[in-house]
């Protein structure tokens, strides 16, 4: 299977249209604070620049991005900066949504071995009542009726599904948000054509 | 770094830790914006239980907590994002991500394991010893009274087994991956090796499904109370819930990358316990995590207690002499 088919996943393509005479080398020189972060390391050549990151700090601003490349096309009426970049967490996050959904289906077999509840209701003990409590108002306690707690404490895969779902919507929103906010950065960082 | 002599310690000679109220900064703004920042935690707090003390039978039910729980989650994030205490804690989409992952790890498999052999079994094998006649002292109790009786057994339970993971290596193992986050954010108290997440969570609680009343209102004050441990809001908090309860300047203390500051404030919800016991440190640290803030990946996260036991098991009993 051709990886390209499904690797836009966890990988981000782009590039961008810098502005008439602005060198490779400067480009980088902008960049370089991007790569100055703890847990970064990268390699400069004159129209590329290899990073890679291990353990990188939350707030730095290309966490997300795990190693990639960016490469810069100079062209006549404009060098074109182009980058490619890797993501663990995009494609943890990808996998995180089937991982809760098999997560659901472990529940529901699971919960087939659980002892099914005693049929006769639970008698509670006239519960009484602190005449305090009852000067203020409170409900009188529910002393006739079936344990609630039993049924609130049965095992349900409702909850993986609900990871699940969250999951998937935060990866498509991760996958467009990281993506714009990087090609943000670095227009913020580079004189880019307008 | 010179620190600070607090009691017999000196806080804050690795990293930095403001120690003192006074010197906490106050919230910024309006008087409204102060106002709100002042009383919010106070007014959630008597909301949630005056909620639970006159909510009829039919939704006063775990369900309608959870519900709850999770609302009050979202707002929290709101307040993160209006009035955030530091910026170096911004919520990221990374760091959202990787809380909602444990969050999610909490809600499913590790509910899971204390289904079968964690909270649940230990409250349903103590049930055959005890008839609830021999509980009618309790039940006849004002209900609130009730609640704070059961927040503070579990709350102290929880701060010697706190304590314990601070000071014993085995424990110490699990619970040293909470360590590692470098930022506070409202789901980050869910970020740990699912090993210690399951032994924090162990408790009794269960046993008292009979009295479902309190047991809603027990669980009000943990969420209106221990949720502010990990928050990156600053609130003006008023002088006395500082003085009983547990609040994010003291575990942003608790986290810090100060040794010393890190064996402090151990309580879940009422810091009146690490006053008892001369473990508080009222004050405040922006810079967490260990190994000078090294952020753990989620792979490391779940292998790291393992791994540093192997590494320190064949340091001390070399693999050629045991065979």
């Amino acid at each position: 299977m051709n990886l390209r088919l499904i690797d836009w996943i966890w990988h981000i393509r782009d590039s961008l249209v810098l502005a008439p005479g602005q060198s490779s080398k400067d480009a980088f020189d902008r960049l370089d604070p991007l790569f100055r972060q703890t847990g970064t390391s990268y390699q400069r050549t004159n129209d590329t620049l290899i990073f890679s990151k291990k353990n990188q700090a939350a707030q730095d601003k290309m966490s997300v991005f795990d190693g990639g490349e960016l490469r810069i096309d100079e062209r006549a009426g404009g060098s074109v900066l182009r980058y490619h970049l890797t993501s663990k967490t995009l494609l943890f996050c990808f996998l995180a949504a089937p991982l809760f959904l098999g997560i659901a289906q472990f529940t529901v077999v699971v919960s087939k071995f659980e002892k099914p509840p005693a049929q006769e209701e639970k008698k509670h003990a006239g519960m009484p009542m602190n005449p305090i409590d009852k000067a203020l108002g409170a409900p009188e306690p529910d002393n006739s009726k079936k344990d609630h707690a039993d049924e609130d404490k049965k095992l349900s895969p409702k909850a993986a599904y609900i990871f699940s779902g969250i999951f998937a919507v935060l990866y498509v929103v991760g996958r467009i948000l990281e993506d714009r906010l990087l090609k943000a950065q670095f227009k913020k960082s580079l004189i880019v054509a307008e | 770094m010179h620190g600070i002599r607090v009691g017999k310690r000196m806080i804050g000679t690795q990293s930095p830790v403001t120690v003192g109220w006074e010197n906490i900064p106050k919230v910024e703004g309006g008087p409204v914006k102060r106002f709100v920042f002042t009383w919010f935690q106070p007014a959630m707090l008597v909301a949630m239980i005056a909620f639970w003390y006159y909510a009829p039978n039919s939704i006063a039910k775990a369900s309608t907590a959870v519900g709850i729980g999770i609302g009050f989650k979202v707002l929290l994030l709101g307040l993160e994002w209006v009035n955030p205490r530091y910026a170096s804690w911004r919520l990221t989409w990374k760091e959202l991500v990787t809380d909602l992952f444990y969050v999610g790890l909490g809600f499913t498999l590790l509910h899971m394991v204390s289904h079968f052999i964690g909270s649940d079994v230990m409250a349903k094998s103590i049930e055959h010893y005890f008839h609830q006649d021999d509980f009618l002292w309790f039940t006849g109790l004002p209900i609130l009274l009730q609640a704070f009786l059961m927040a503070f057994i579990f709350d102290f339970g929880q701060y010697w087994m706190h304590r314990g993971m601070h000071n014993w290596y085995p424990l110490w193992l699990p619970h040293s991956v909470h360590h590692y986050i470098t930022q506070l954010n409202i789901n980050k108290g869910a970020v740990g090796n699912p090993v210690e997440l399951f032994l924090i969570g162990l408790g009794i609680g269960g046993f008292f499904d009979f009295l479902p009343r309190a047991v809603l209102i027990s669980g009000a004050f943990g969420l209106a109370i221990g949720t502010y441990q990990h928050i990156n809001v600053r609130f003006n908090s008023p002088r006395w819930w500082r003085f009983l309860f547990n609040t994010t300047e003291h575990h942003s203390v608790h986290h810090s990358r100060d040794f010393e500051a890190t064996r402090s404030n151990f309580a879940g919800s009422f810091i009146f316990i690490d006053r008892i016991f001369g473990t508080c440190i009222d004050g405040e640290a922006e810079l967490l995590g260990m190994e000078g803030g090294r952020r753990m990946s989620i792979r490391e996260q779940m292998t790291h207690p393992f791994t540093e036991a192997w590494k320190t098991l064949t340091e001390r009993l070399p693999l050629e002499q045991r065979f």
